[in-house]
Formats: C-alpha cells, structure tokens, sequence
C-alpha cells in the first residue's frame, strides 16, 4: 500500500491508525533516509498504543521500551555495526515477546527479521515539493492482513 | 553450610535455602518473566521467613545458562552484588544441570530443553546412573528437527523435560518413539535443584570468580544464522 502526505502531521496520523490496531507480538520494520519521518511515524504508533511518555529516538541507546495499551520496544539500529552485535544482547526476547516492536533501519539486521513482519518504507518526493512524502507499507504474514484498513 | 541459589534463566524466578542436606525454603514464580522487580524481594522474604539474615549465608549459587539473556544478567548481577558484600563465594551451575537433576532415577536419556527462540532450543544430554547425573553430550542450541535426528539415533527412551516441552511437545511425539515428559512440577529450574548441585561444589571447594565470571548464552553464530535464513527462503519457493 502507498500512502501521499504533505506534512509531519500525515505521517504522525499514519502511524497513529496502525498503533491503533497493531497486536501484541507485531514487529514493524520502518526504513527510509535521515530525515525523512521515521521517528514521527513511531510517535504516532505509540499515540495510537496509548503511551503517554515522550518518545524519543533511541538511536544511543539502541531501544527504548515504553508502557500503554500494550508494551512497546522501539528500536534503532543504525549504530549496530553487525547483526550479532544486537542479537548478542538478546534482540530475539524482544522481538518474540508479547510487545510491540519497532525497529528503525531495520535493512541493517536484515537477516534476523522474522518472515512475518510489517515493512515502512518512508520516502522524500522532491518533484512534489519538500515535504512530500511517499509511505510504502508492505506486510508479510496473515496475521498482518488488518493492515488493509489503513486510510 | 548454609547457601542461597537462584535462577532466573528462564520465565521462572526461584530462589531456595539449603542446609547441608535439607532444603529449608523455596520461593518459584513462574509468570511474566519479571526478574528484575520480584528477585530481590523474594530472597527478602525467604531470609525474613526462615529467620535468617543474609550474613548467616555461608555460600551462593546462581545458574550460568543457558537461557534468558536479560534473565541471566539479573541473575548473575545479583549473586555478585550479594557474595561481594558479604564476602561469601559464589558458584555458577548450569540451568540444564538443574533440570536433569530433576529428573533423578530416571532410565533412558534425560534431555532438558530450554526455549531458545526461531525453532531452537538449548539443550544437552544426561543419563542418571549410580545415583548420579552424567551429562552425555555437550550444551548445545540446536534447532528441534536436529535435535530429534540426534536423539533418534541414540535409539534410546528420552524423557523430556523443561520450558519448551509444550510448544514442542506434538511435533516430538509425532517424530520419535519410547518418549515421556516430565510432570509439571517438575517442569521449570528449580532453584532447589540448583541448589544441590552448587552446594556440592561449594561444600568440594569450587567455586568461580567475581571478576571473571560471565553468564553463557549459547547462541548461533551469523554464519548458521545465514544458513538457516537460505534453507528457509528456499523451503518457501
């Protein structure tokens, strides 16, 4: 599915509706330049996860874990230099866990992706206008099917 | 010799007291793997309800893995925290020990399996012969399907034991013959159980070291991981 937002508040409403109806146990993946909204989609998934603690972007601290209407861990993986850097301090409990994942750069520990998962790809259309963005949002797996009813 | 164990390498966090050859308490939650809030009260409260203070510990013991990597961490940093304060020796015991030790006087094979996570789980063999636990093979994370192909060819019974029984359980009873599965009671590491074993040691003069000891998680290296990644993609096609 494509989506077309024109601002910062698009995005955040995107993120919003799939927090809304996100399951215990999903793992989004969420891929896309620096800049271009990833750690607003993730405000809106946890706005729609009912965490009412700021969320920041755990790109130090590797993963922030936050409490709402479900648990939610959220990842950024774009200092992890190897995969087995981040498995090594047991990436799996999280991701298997009865949370919600989120993991930013997700494409750089590809391989420890499970098959079923969410993929965000958020990308800048210049030829539009500046704030342009397109958002690609795939799924893998049946139990992912509710993501049909993003508007 | 009085001792303090713990584990918590798995969901379950359970700390017991043992006096020489009798267990004087045990504590064991098994729900929602929450090491680091119920640990330190639970020891609290155990010490409290025995009457006893914490210098009157004469030893500790903790489980070294394999298992929960975060549950490890809370597990060890707690045993240190408490054997340097007192000044009291610590010794680390394998989780998987723990559990075979559970399953004492059984015949066949004794294969403890930890949930490890993509469809592995860790484990290693043990057989139970003149009233004690020998361990037949080494630690090991292997995936189910191998782990079935090794057992098979021991043409032993097995009997199984431990926290990844239930997701397995159908796909070991459909794939392998002459197997049983320990009781629930049974079915998680006892601390108890760990217990005895560390006490052993300790009671022989073995104990590790502040310093240098570390958990193990036994895991995959990126290679496997990549290899298992191809098999599975090509499996899908």
């Amino acid at each position: 599915m494509e989506f077309i937002v024109d601002n910062l508040e698009g995005t955040m409403n995107l993120g919003k509706q799939l927090g809304n109806i996100v399951h215990p146990g999903d793992i989004i993946c969420l891929t896309g330049d620096l800049g271009t909204g990833k750690t607003h989609f993730s405000k809106g998934i946890a706005e729609g996860l009912e965490i009412d603690s700021p969320i920041t972007s755990p790109t130090f601290t590797i993963v922030n874990e936050y409490e709402g209407r479900l648990k939610l861990y959220h990842f950024d993986v774009y200092r992890v230099n190897d995969p087995d850097e981040i498995e090594a301090i047991g990436f799996d409990e999280y991701i298997f866990s009865d949370a919600v994942s989120i993991i930013e750069w997700a494409n750089y520990i590809d391989s420890l992706i499970p098959k079923e998962h969410i993929w965000v790809d958020i990308r800048k259309i210049p030829e539009i206008g500046i704030n342009f963005r397109k958002i690609i949002i795939q799924y893998y797996g049946d139990r992912y099917s509710y993501v049909k009813e993003l508007k | 010799m009085k001792i303090l164990s713990l584990d918590s390498s798995t969901e379950s966090a359970t700390c017991a007291v043992i006096e020489d050859d009798r267990l004087l308490g045990e504590i064991t939650f098994n729900y929602k793997k929450q090491h680091s809030v119920v640990l330190m009260s639970m020891i609290d409260n155990l010490l409290k309800n025995l009457k006893l203070d914490i210098v009157s510990i004469d030893g500790f013991v903790v489980s070294k893995g394999p298992g929960s990597f975060t549950g490890l961490r809370i597990g060890t940093s707690v045993i240190k925290g408490l054997s340097q304060g007192t000044g009291k020796p610590f010794v680390g015991v394998s989780s998987l020990d723990a559990l075979a030790y559970n399953l004492a006087y059984t015949s066949g094979i004794i294969c403890p399996i930890l949930d490890a996570l993509r469809g592995n789980v860790y484990t290693a063999l043990y057989t139970f012969v003149d009233n004690k636990l020998h361990m037949i093979s080494e630690h090991m994370v292997i995936s189910i399907e191998d782990l079935i192909s090794l057992l098979n060819k021991h043409n032993q019974s097995v009997c199984f034991i431990g926290d990844a029984v239930p997701k397995f359980k159908e796909e070991l009873c459909s794939n392998m013959q002459n197997i049983r599965f320990a009781p629930t009671h049974l079915n998680l590491v006892r601390s108890s159980s760990l217990g005895e074993l560390g006490l052993n040691l300790l009671t022989s003069g073995v104990h590790d070291d502040l310093y240098t000891f570390a958990p193990f998680y036994l895991r995959k290296s990126q290679a496997e991981r990549e290899y298992d990644k191809k098999m599975e993609s090509s499996q899908n096609e």
